[in-house]
């Protein structure tokens, strides 16, 4: 029988063919060219965003890809051209992203009577096709079983890095990513939706 | 061909593993069992393609670019201060950072406000859902104002860890400060409440002791946040 497991694969590189050109612009903008920066940010802007949509969800995926960018434009000063701007850019927008969320989540518990104060959960969004039902029942899945199932099947990170991200260890990640995998198959599978 | 356990339609043994037989992590055993198993088994063959489902659908989610342009906000938030680090950031970091972080820490620890804060005999009221002060826990209802209790001084403290903050603030994590500055206006609202509701009854207790406990709130999220500056420019 085939073996289909081809385990873990690499961060995905989207941009490819772009590498010098961002090399260039990220050279620009170390120097202060804030053209050059925001040419780095069409560039990267789609899969940022994505991932803000998918890690922290639709209503705040806006404002957590500003904040990304903000960053960025802070941090460019360390970006040293040793891997692409765009694994450069990625692993900065997941630090932001998990940062937040463990805010979120220190706040929530310490103000736990003061719903105001934070905003954890988005609704999905409406299922009108194949795509969107599987972004809907991603943003379903449970907190730390979306990251990991984020970062590994839609992103391409290894379990090892997945769990320096989160501080957890990388049997926890397989273990919350086999979770969500089994989550997503019923929640998608026709015959366990009829 | 081995028929180890039983065919069901919800084989647990199998169902459970084949997320990891797609990724390669079973042992030349199992995955040598599962592979044995599977052609008699239909329900795991359904579940392993509904997996491979799952899986080449999330690598095929596309990356779309918000409904409408976030340039303009980033550039302005860029041109309203969020400077570049310069280039060696590591040196400059090691090298003057910390420094500047202890000698905003210093200052705030030694001002007179915060002094007075740590070093007050007055013990503070407790404040609901807040970390644990060196106050009395009420039991229930407002908690008797404390004697010595001085908003100026709780004032001065704030002002002293605000300054901290915002020395700092352009280095940290845009979302944390957002998150900071959102708690911080809950925060300030209700101190406004209470000091409007003081000015009309000043000699409540209640009112008194609310304005305390919102007061000391501040300086605990502040002192958080001062906390988290210092983990970063020493990191």
């Amino acid at each position: 029988m085939d073996h289909s497991g081809s385990g873990p694969s690499p961060p995905r590189e989207p941009e490819r063919g772009l590498g010098a050109a961002d090399l260039s612009d990220a050279r620009r903008a170390q120097a202060g060219d804030v053209r050059a920066f925001e040419r780095l940010y069409r560039a990267h802007v789609g899969r940022i965003h994505g991932l803000a949509r998918r890690m922290i969800g639709t209503d705040s995926a806006d404002e957590v890809t500003q904040d990304v960018f903000v960053r960025a434009w802070q941090k460019i000063g360390s970006f040293r051209g040793e891997s692409a701007f765009g694994t450069w850019l990625h692993r900065l927008a997941v630090n932001v992203m998990l940062t937040r969320r463990a805010w979120l989540g220190t706040q929530r518990s310490r103000w736990s009577s003061d719903d105001t104060a934070i905003e954890l959960a988005s609704a999905p969004p409406a299922r009108t096709d194949a795509g969107i039902d599987m972004e809907a029942a991603i943003a379903k899945l449970p907190e730390g079983a979306r990251q990991v199932f984020v970062l590994h099947d839609v992103e391409g990170y290894r379990h090892e890095e997945i769990a320096r991200f989160l501080g957890v260890t990388s049997g926890t990640t397989k273990a919350q990513l086999h979770r969500a995998r089994g989550m997503l198959r019923r929640h998608l599978s026709p015959a366990e939706n009829v | 061909m081995t028929h180890d356990v039983p065919a069901t339609p919800r084989d647990d043994r199998w169902t459970a593993r084949l997320s990891e037989y797609l990724d390669g992590e079973l042992v030349p055993a199992e995955r040598a069992a599962l592979e044995a198993h599977l052609p008699g088994c239909e329900a795991c063959r359904a579940a392993l393609g509904e997996l491979r489902m799952v899986v080449a659908r999330a690598a095929a989610l596309p990356a779309e670019a918000p409904a409408h342009d976030l340039w303009p906000a980033i550039e302005e938030r860029i041109a309203g201060g969020a400077r570049v680090l310069p280039l060696s950031p590591r040196r400059v970091w090691e090298l003057t950072l910390p420094q500047l972080a202890a000698a905003g820490f210093l200052i705030a620890l030694l001002s007179a406000g915060t002094m007075w804060l740590v070093s007050s005999k007055h013990p503070l009221p407790p404040v609901p859902g807040a970390a644990p002060t060196t106050g009395p826990v009420a039991s229930g209802g407002a908690a008797t104002l404390p004697a010595g209790f001085d908003a100026r001084r709780y004032d001065a403290a704030i002002a002293d860890l605000e300054r901290v903050l915002q020395q700092h603030r352009a280095e940290l994590d845009p979302a944390t400060v957002r998150v900071i500055e959102a708690n911080l206006r809950i925060i300030d609202q209700a101190t406004a409440d209470a000091r409007r509701a003081l000015a009309a009854d000043p000699a409540s207790p209640y009112l008194n002791n609310h304005l305390a406990e919102q007061l000391q709130r501040k300086v605990d999220v502040l002192q958080q946040a001062t906390a988290v500056v210092a983990a970063h420019v020493n990191s």
